[in-house]
C-alpha cells in the first residue's frame, strides 16, 4: 500500500509539473472562475467606431429593360447564370460615385445629380432616342450615341466654371429633361418639337443623337426650381413667379392660349402677384402652392383635378382652387390624380384612379383625407407625421417624419417597389434597408434617396 | 377546497317502522325525513380529487412574468382566448457588447465587441424598421384580400390581425432605458415565444454593428389579464384566487364578446 501510495503521490505530482508546465490539459467540464476568465480574456471586435458616419445610398426599383435603373446585368446578364430580370419589385441598391442629392424619373430613363464641385455632377440612364441624356458616345462607332444607356453615364454639361459651379436639382418630362444649377441658370436637353427645352423649334430636327444642350438664363431672378410636366416645362423663380414653355393643347403652359410656347413665358392669372413657392407637374396638369398655404392649377381637368373650379377639361389661366382643408405646405400632381400635405402633416388626394381610399373610391373632384392611422400613426406612436408627398404618373408616395416610405396606386410593372404585381389601394409600406430621405416617380420606375441606420 | 363546508346531504322521505303506540309488537310506517346516506362525506369520499388545470400562453424557464392557468370551466375560456389572438406584452432587458450561441448571458460566449458608438437615436431608428417591417407582415399574414373596401376599412382602424396560425408578428417596439450598455425595451407581440425575442435582441445588437445578448424577459401582459391582475408566490392560497377570478371574470367575457361574438 505505501509503494501504491507512494506512486500516486509521484503521478500527483508528475501531474501538477504538467500542469504547471503548460502542456496538460484540465479534465472535466469547466467551471465558473474558468468561464468567467475565458470571457475576459476573449478579444474585442470594433465593427464601428465612435467617428462611423451614416451612408449615403441610392435604391431602385420598377421596369429594368429600358435602363432606368442603371443596372446593366438585369438587362445583358454579364454571367452565365444570371437571368434577365424585367421587372425589379424591391428596391435594389445602385452603387454611385458620388453621394446623390437629386434624382428626377422620367418616362423610361432616370437622371441622378449631385452637389459635388468636380467636373462630373449629372448621369443619366435608360432611354435616349431623344438626346434626353444628352451625347453619349457609342464605343463601337464614334459618330453615333447610344440610344438606350444602361448604366449610369456623365452627362456632360457645357458649364462656363464647370469646378465651381453646382447642379442643384434635376427634373425629366416625356422625352425632355432640365438640369438647374446655382450660377448658371438652366440647361434643358431632349425633345423640343413643342418647344419644351425653351428653344425655338425647328421643323424636321432629328433630336436621337444630337449634342444640343440649350442654356437658358433670361428670367426674372434667379430659378429655384424646375419641373417638367410630360411635354411642357415650369420654371420657379426666387421672387415667386413661374414661368412655362411646351405644349400648350390642355392649357398646361397656363398662358391664357392653346398654342405651343417655344420661350420660357410669365404666367399671370390668379398667380400674378402671389409668392409661389412650390410646382408640380408630371402629366397634363399642374398645381402651385403659395406661401400663404393657398394652392392654384391649371392645365388637363378631364379627370376633375381643378373641376373644383369650372366644368371645362382644359384650364389654360391659373385658378385658385378654394379647398378648406387647412394650409397647404406641398402638392405633387400625377396623370390623373393630385395629392397634397397640409400644415398639420395631412394628406389630400383628389382626382381620378387609385387614390388611397380603398377601392371604392375611384374619382372625386374636392379632396379627401387618407387617414394619419394608415401611415403608421397610432395612440402608441402619436408624433409620426407625413413629411413630404411625391406622384408618377398613376402612382402616390409619402414619406414620413421617421423616414418610412408609403407608396399606393396603380402597381405597373413593380414601380410601387412592395414585392407583389397587384395594384394597392391603400398606403402600404414599402421596405427599405435605411431612412429613405427622398424619393422620385417615373411611370414604371422608381428611385430614392436612403442614408443607412448606423 | 375539501375543508370548506360542502352542500348539505340530501334529505328524502322514508316511511321508517317504528313500533305502534297501542303496544304489543305491532308495526307502524312513519314517515320521516332522513338523509341520504349515499351523500354521507364518508361514503361520498372527498369532494375534490384532482382539479383540470390548464396553462395558456408559454412561458419559459429563463423568463418571468404572467401566466395564466384555467381551472374547470376555464379551461373551455382559455381556449377561446387563445382563438381570440390578443397581443401580449413584454419588458425584455439587453446587454452591448456580447454575443452568445443561445442569444441569453448565459450561454457560451461567441464573440465580443465595442458598444460606444451606439446612441438612443440609432436605437430607436432600428426598433422604427422592426416596428414597420411587422406592420407588414400583420397586413399579409392576416390573410385578408387587400383589394376589398373591408380591408381597407380595418387597416384604417388598425384592426387587421392574423386571426390564425401566423410567424410571430410584433406590433409595436418601443424604449423604455437606455444606459450603456444595458438596454430595455417594452414590446407587443403576437404567435411568439421567448427564444425568438431573445433572438431579436441578438439581431438589434447586429443591426448596430455591435452585438446584444438578453438578460431578461418578463411578460407584463397577457391579452386581457395583466401584472396587477397576477398573484405572486406568496398569494398562492384559495382566497386570493378566488378573488382574482372573480375580478377578472367581467374583463374576459367583454373581451371574448368582442372578438368572438
Amino acid at each position: 500500500q505505501d509503494g501504491g501510495g507512494l506512486r500516486e503521490a509521484m503521478v500527483g505530482v508528475a501531474r501538477r509539473l504538467l500542469l504547471r508546465r503548460g502542456l496538460g490539459v484540465a479534465a472535466g467540464p469547466p467551471n465558473t472562475r474558468q468561464l468567467r476568465e475565458a470571457e475576459e480574456a476573449a478579444p474585442v471586435f470594433q465593427y464601428a467606431g465612435k467617428a462611423a458616419r451614416r451612408k449615403d445610398r441610392v435604391f431602385v426599383w420598377g421596369f429594368s429593360y429600358s435602363g432606368a435603373l442603371g443596372v446593366p446585368s438585369f438587362v445583358r446578364p454579364d454571367a452565365g447564370w444570371k437571368k434577365p430580370r424585367r421587372i425589379q419589385p424591391t428596391p435594389y441598391r445602385l452603387e454611385t460615385e458620388e453621394k446623390i442629392s437629386s434624382a428626377a424619373c422620367g418616362y423610361g430613363f432616370t437622371l441622378l445629380a449631385s452637389r459635388t464641385r468636380d467636373i462630373t455632377k449629372v448621369w443619366g440612364m435608360g432611354l435616349n432616342k431623344d438626346s434626353q441624356l444628352g451625347f453619349q458616345r457609342s464605343r463601337r462607332d464614334q459618330t453615333k450615341g447610344y440610344e438606350y444607356v444602361l448604366e449610369p453615364s456623365p452627362i456632360p454639361l457645357p458649364l462656363e466654371k464647370p469646378q465651381q459651379t453646382r447642379v442643384l436639382q434635376v427634373s425629366c418630362g416625356r422625352a425632355h429633361s432640365l438640369v438647374l444649377t446655382d450660377s448658371e441658370g438652366v440647361f434643358t436637353m431632349g425633345n423640343n418639337s413643342y418647344g419644351q427645352c425653351g428653344r425655338k423649334v425647328v421643323e424636321d430636327e432629328i433630336y436621337s443623337g444630337s449634342h444640343l444642350i440649350h442654356q437658358l438664363k433670361e428670367f426674372d431672378s434667379r430659378v429655384v426650381q424646375v419641373v417638367c410636366g410630360q411635354d411642357h416645362s415650369l420654371f420657379r423663380t426666387k421672387k415667386g413667379t413661374v414661368y412655362a414653355c411646351g405644349w400648350g393643347a390642355d392649357g398646361q403652359t397656363g398662358l391664357g392660349h392653346y398654342n405651343i410656347t417655344s420661350v420660357p413665358t410669365k404666367l399671370h392669372g390668379d398667380i400674378a402677384g402671389v409668392n409661389i413657392i412650390q410646382v408640380s407637374s408630371y402629366g397634363d396638369c399642374c398645381l402651385a402652392v403659395s406661401d400663404e398655404g393657398d394652392v392654384f392649377g391649371w392645365g388637363n381637368s378631364e379627370y376633375l383635378q381643378l373641376a373644383s373650379v369650372t366644368e371645362t377639361t382644359q384650364v389654360n389661366v391659373p385658378r385658385h382652387l378654394p379647398f378648406k382643408i387647412g394650409k397647404i405646405k406641398e402638392a405633387a400632381c400625377g396623370g390623373t390624380g393630385n395629392v397634397v400635405l397640409t400644415e398639420e402633416g395631412n394628406v389630400f388626394v383628389w382626382g381620378y384612379g387609385i387614390l388611397g381610399k380603398g377601392p371604392n373610391l375611384i374619382e372625386t373632384a374636392m379632396p379627401e383625407m387618407i387617414p394619419p392611422s394608415l401611415f403608421g400613426w397610432s395612440d402608441f406612436s402619436p408624433d409620426i407625421r407625413v413629411a413630404h408627398v411625391r406622384c408618377g404618373l398613376s402612382q402616390f408616395a409619402a414619406l414620413t417624419n421617421r423616414g418610412e416610405l408609403f407608396v399606393w396606386g396603380k402597381n405597373l410593372r413593380g414601380c410601387l417597389g412592395t414585392g407583389r404585381m397587384e395594384d394597392q389601394y391603400f398606403p402600404w409600406r414599402v421596405t427599405v434597408p435605411g431612412e429613405v430621405v427622398d424619393v422620385a416617380c417615373g411611370v414604371d420606375h422608381m428611385v430614392s434617396m436612403v442614408r443607412s441606420f448606423t | 377546497l375539501n375543508a370548506v363546508p360542502g352542500r348539505a346531504p340530501r334529505q328524502r322521505v322514508r316511511f321508517l317502522p317504528a313500533p305502534a303506540p297501542g303496544g304489543g309488537g305491532a308495526v307502524e310506517l312513519v314517515a320521516a325525513r332522513v338523509p341520504v346516506l349515499a351523500d354521507h362525506p364518508l361514503v361520498r369520499g372527498p369532494r375534490f380529487r384532482k382539479l383540470k388545470i390548464g396553462a395558456g400562453h408559454r412561458l419559459d424557464v429563463k423568463a418571468s412574468g404572467v401566466f395564466v392557468l384555467g381551472i374547470g370551466h376555464g379551461n373551455k375560456l382559455l381556449t377561446d382566448l387563445y382563438n381570440c389572438h390578443l397581443t401580449k406584452v413584454y419588458t425584455v432587458g439587453g446587454l452591448f457588447g456580447k454575443a452568445t450561441d443561445d442569444f441569453s448571458d448565459t450561454g457560451n460566449l461567441v464573440e465580443k465587441t465595442t458598444f460606444d458608438h451606439i446612441t438612443r437615436e440609432k436605437l430607436e431608428r432600428i426598433l422604427a424598421v422592426i416596428q414597420g417591417t411587422n406592420q407588414k407582415a400583420l397586413l399579409m399574414y392576416s390573410n385578408i384580400d387587400m383589394k376589398t373596401q373591408e380591408a381597407y376599412e380595418l387597416a384604417v382602424k388598425g384592426l387587421i390581425r392574423p386571426m390564425g396560425k401566423s410567424p410571430p408578428v410584433i406590433t409595436a417596439v418601443r424604449c423604455l432605458q437606455f444606459a450603456l450598455p444595458e438596454f430595455q425595451l417594452e414590446i407587443h407581440c403576437l404567435h411568439e415565444t421567448q427564444q425568438h425575442l431573445r433572438k431579436m435582441v441578438h439581431e438589434i445588437g447586429l443591426e448596430l454593428k455591435s452585438s446584444a445578448v438578453c438578460t431578461q424577459v418578463r411578460r407584463i401582459r397577457d391579452g386581457v389579464f395583466t401584472v396587477d391582475d397576477a398573484l405572486p408566490r406568496t398569494q398562492w392560497n384559495l382566497q386570493s384566487i378566488q378573488e382574482a377570478i372573480r375580478n377578472c371574470q367581467l374583463k374576459v367575457e367583454t373581451e371574448l364578446e368582442k372578438t368572438l361574438g
